[in-house]
């Protein structure tokens, strides 16, 4: 065996440790540079679901667990203990699919606007376009409700104020306080908020088609339409089914800051979710019932994730795990 | 060999990076504390220096050597500032201990979660102040977190004027905390003298109106707090737009301080007939009386509260953005004129008696109803349910113990008792002084600093910095700031000061004076006995407390009832409000509203057995 040693750069020191590194088979090489995120993983994956146990006690911050009563599944029959209880659970459970399956149905809304923003010739308009429509998700929703009082309340907010100037209606309409179009309402507000945000990636994927595909078309006379509809629209196909599937599996996990702030005593019915649900159940002090809740929201997603992926297979032909 | 020993070496490193991460955050941040929090309080709590305590190097009255600078971290739960303590209050404790305070607040950084990531990590700094003294106080104290004040001689040696002044606040603490022999915190406003109420020129509510255009109309009497609606009426078509013309409203409520079980703003007229809540249960118990109801029956002014906010509704008295708009919101229309009714002094004076309109002759007062018996928290020689505690991992509790003694003494009340409820004293020969008899009075550079705390700088030589933010920041309020200060024979809070009352009335108070013929509104409660003072007692027990179950439950009532309080108050019609109700009731009552009402019972009973301790 020779040494490798003509694999070193001659101008630099041929020190211990980079010399043994490069003796090493590739497939150490590998492991060794995979094996720091192996453990952030783990660390930051797996480790949490040790937390689990929480679920089976009367845990309170502050005392050792050694200390705490075992109390087994209590915390997961008390989320169906009643007959009222379990009618508030089904009332936030449809919420829940609803923003979700809402969510799906209109997450074609990015893709249409990729395809618009990137049919755009003038390059400062599309880049002015481009980046008005991404500001919106850097806002918080708290901020975003606070823009939505002024336009909307009663008492001198802009639409109303408008709406009665123009002479449409006499008192002014409680846009935020009401029971009615909720639903649409809130994913009006998400898109005005993400719309942008979620278009980028599609965006990356249009550059990423072979510009040859394009100019072929051009010399077969394909029209501006058929262009997007034989090539572009295919070219993003998997994109979408990527982030399609992975939004399936986060079906039952809306988030709670949008529902929170937008939350009020006449639309509470239509908008508590399952995550605002729980905030305003159980966590202030309950950490147990929040823990239990979200054990049984982590088996849900994988097992919709899971269904997805296969149904993908099933239908495509590819899966994306 | 070589690559094997590699990987064996890099495994170790992981292994042991792994375990430290374990050990240290793995019960408290998994929920949804960052790992930054509980790292953060590992390493800012605990004194930093640690002199030797043995030896008095320097004479002072506890024999402790102050020569080095002792940092201390304040772990607050009712502090609204974070960061090191700036300004006067800065100043005198350094000048005196050599003592500087950095204060972590949980309100400004996740409220709750913050207070569960903290206890999770096993330590909470140096000192300790809890809001109140239900769950996780105990639940401290049960985790081994707090220091036990009677080890060591603490309180004996180093807390000598608490001991003589206020045993019974000591001997609350023994009994319900410290199972009868340890001490694990103080309460605050503790008071020596047991009689009276506790509230200084104002009371905790009012409820005041618009001065001037309560007088335009003719000062009409008011038997009944229905009778303001008619009023309130005339109010509004006198003055119906602003200075700006925008609309105004009587009442304009807010939601975000809804919790506790109901809508924040139902439960004023309840503590104007002289009952109260008792906290996170369904019933309202008299002040000075063995009386309770149930707070969603007929006779209940909570319903009844409701009810005068739907009639306002239908009669156009109600802002109708108060569901939707914020706290902040309010204060604003407040201060532009928009409102004409206010529950609390601190909400319309506060906010709309400016100099330029108090010099225009418009302002807020106190209009009180004929049968108004105004609920008053009375002297409390066992403490409020506010607590102070040395943290268990503390480096030099003696110091600390010292520190916190001396801000119960007469000379740490006058500097700042009140902080957080009132506005404080500040320093001597500053803002306040002593006249050649002995009586305090406020400086004019004091009237300028208590009025405009924000914009008012101080001298270097002071600590510099505004009156506001040089205020002691924990946000606890050691001595009841009504309390007399046996030095000088008057209450410590510079309003009930002789000299303060009696200074240069302006037209609203002279006319409101000539009306009522009183100074102040507590002295119009108190003279024409219009006032139920509740005794501020104890058991003698450890105080009963819901299990985990019933609290869950007591919790999802509470936001039922908030929920339908507010769909009541803005019911389109009478037919509606009865059908919403009655759907309240039974939405409650399958969700155990029974259990809570036989908790909630209970639990008054102890109320009523704490009294009899101070009677």
């Amino acid at each position: 065996m020779t040494e490798p040693s003509i694999l070193v750069h001659a101008s630099k020191p041929k020190g211990y440790g980079r010399g043994s590194f490069r003796k090493l088979p590739n497939k150490y090489k590998l492991f060794l540079m995979a094996f720091p995120f192996l453990v952030t993983t783990f660390i930051f994956f797996y480790l949490p679901i040790s937390g689990w146990i929480y679920a089976f006690y009367d845990f309170t911050p502050g005392i050792p667990l050694s200390d705490t009563p075992y109390v087994g599944l209590k915390w997961f029959k008390s989320i169906a203990q009643n007959h009222t209880q379990m009618e508030e659970v089904l009332r936030v459970m449809k919420n829940t699919v609803a923003m979700s399956a809402l969510g799906i149905v209109t997450s074609v809304f990015p893709v249409i606007f990729a395809i618009l923003l990137s049919e755009i010739r003038t390059p400062w308009y599309r880049k002015f376009v481009q980046t008005l429509t991404t500001i919106p998700n850097f806002i918080s929703w708290i901020l975003v409700y606070a823009l939505a009082f002024t336009l909307f309340s009663v008492d001198n907010g802009v639409v109303n104020t408008i709406l009665i100037k123009l002479g449409f209606i006499d008192e002014g309409i409680n846009f935020l306080a009401t029971n009615s179009n909720v639903w649409l309402t809130m994913i009006a507000w998400y898109w005005w908020k993400s719309l942008g945000w979620g278009a980028i990636l599609y965006l990356a994927a249009i550059t990423g088609i072979d510009q040859e595909l394009y100019e072929a078309a051009d010399v077969d006379g394909a029209s501006r339409f058929r262009k997007i509809w034989h090539i572009t629209v295919p070219g993003i196909i998997p994109t979408f089914f990527v982030l399609l599937i992975l939004s399936i599996g986060n079906f039952i996990n809306n988030g709670v800051d949008q529902y929170f702030a937008f939350q009020n005593a006449m639309n509470k019915d239509s908008i508590e979710v399952l995550d605002l649900y729980v905030y305003n159940i159980a966590f202030a002090n309950n950490f147990p019932f929040a823990t239990a809740v979200s054990m049984l929201k982590s088996l849900i997603s994988i097992f919709l994730l899971f269904t997805a992926n296969s149904m993908s297979k099933l239908i495509r032909g590819e899966s994306i795990i | 060999m070589r690559l094997k020993r590699t990987l064996i070496l890099m495994l170790a490193i992981m292994i042991v990076v792994v375990m430290a991460a374990c050990s240290k955050g793995n019960n408290g941040a998994k929920e949804s504390a960052p790992s930054t929090e509980s790292t953060a309080s590992d390493s800012s709590p605990s004194a930093s220096d640690n002199p030797s305590d043995s030896a008095s190097e320097s004479p002072s009255s506890t024999g402790l050597d102050h020569s080095q600078t002792l940092k201390l971290s304040v772990f607050s739960t009712t502090a609204n500032y974070a960061g090191p303590q700036i300004g006067w209050f800065a100043k005198a404790i350094k000048d005196k201990f050599n003592i500087e305070l950095d204060i972590v607040s949980s309100n400004l950084t996740g409220g709750d979660t913050k207070i569960a990531a903290m206890m999770a990590s096993g330590n909470l700094g140096d000192i300790v102040i809890w809001g109140d003294d239900k769950n996780n106080y105990p639940n401290a104290i049960k985790g081994g977190l707090l220091l036990d004040l009677t080890k060591d001689g603490l309180l004996d040696d180093y807390g000598k004027d608490i001991m003589a002044t206020y045993p019974k606040a000591i001997e609350k603490a023994k009994i319900a905390f410290g199972g009868g022999s340890s001490v694990y915190g103080i309460g605050n406003n503790v008071a020596s003298n047991p009689s009276g109420p506790s509230e200084g020129k104002d009371m905790t509510w009012g409820p005041d109106l618009r001065w001037d255009l309560y007088q335009k109309v003719g000062s009409p009497d008011i038997n009944s707090p229905t009778d303001y609606l008619p009023v309130l009426k005339k109010m509004q078509e006198l003055e119906p737009k602003n200075s700006q013309g925008k609309k105004t409203y009587a009442f304009s409520l807010w939601s975000d301080w809804d919790g506790n079980y109901k809508m924040t703003l139902a439960k004023q007229f309840a503590n104007m007939y002289g009952y109260d809540e008792i906290v996170d249960t369904a019933l309202y118990t008299k002040a000075d009386e063995e009386k309770y109801y149930d707070f969603l029956s007929e006779e209940s002014w909570y319903m009844k509260s409701l009810k005068l906010y739907f009639d306002a509704n239908q009669m156009g008295l109600l802002d109708p953005d108060s569901l939707t708009q914020k706290f902040d919101d309010v204060v604003a229309k407040y201060k532009d004129g928009r409102l004409l009714f206010s529950w609390f002094p601190w909400l319309g004076a506060a906010n709309y008696n400016t100099p330029e309109n108090i010099a225009a002759g418009k302002g807020f007062a106190t209009v009180p109803f004929k049968e108004e018996v105004m609920y008053s928290t009375g002297f409390n020689v066992y403490g409020g349910n506010g607590i102070i505690s040395i943290g268990a991992k503390a480096k030099d509790p003696k110091r600390i113990m010292e520190f916190i003694n001396w801000m119960y003494t007469p000379e740490g009340a006058m500097l700042s008792a009140g902080s957080g409820t009132a506005v404080p004293n500040g320093p001597k020969g500053l803002t306040w002084d002593l006249d050649a008899g002995g009586k305090p009075f406020v400086t004019d550079f004091g009237l300028k600093a208590y009025a405009d705390q924000q914009n008012t700088k101080l001298p270097e030589e002071f600590g510099g910095g505004d009156y506001y933010y040089g205020a002691n920041q924990m946000n606890f309020s050691f001595v009841v700031p009504a309390e007399v200060n046996p030095q000088t024979g008057e209450p410590y809070d510079h309003n009930l000061w002789e000299s303060s009352i009696k200074r240069n009335p302006n037209a609203i108070e002279s006319s409101w004076r000539e009306k009522y013929d009183a100074l102040t509104a507590k002295d119009y409660f108190v003279k024409n006995n219009k006032i139920a003072v509740a005794p501020q007692g104890f058991t003698g027990k450890e105080p009963l407390v819901m299990d985990k179950t019933l609290e869950q439950k007591n919790k999802l009532i509470g936001t039922v009832i908030q929920q339908y309080s507010w769909k009541l108050v803005y019911a389109k019609n009478e037919e509606q409000y009865n059908k919403l109700k009655q759907e309240m009731l039974d939405k409650v009552k399958g969700l155990g509203y029974d259990e809570v009402m036989a908790f909630s019972i209970k639990k008054a009973e102890e109320l009523f057995e704490a009294r009899k301790s101070v009677k």
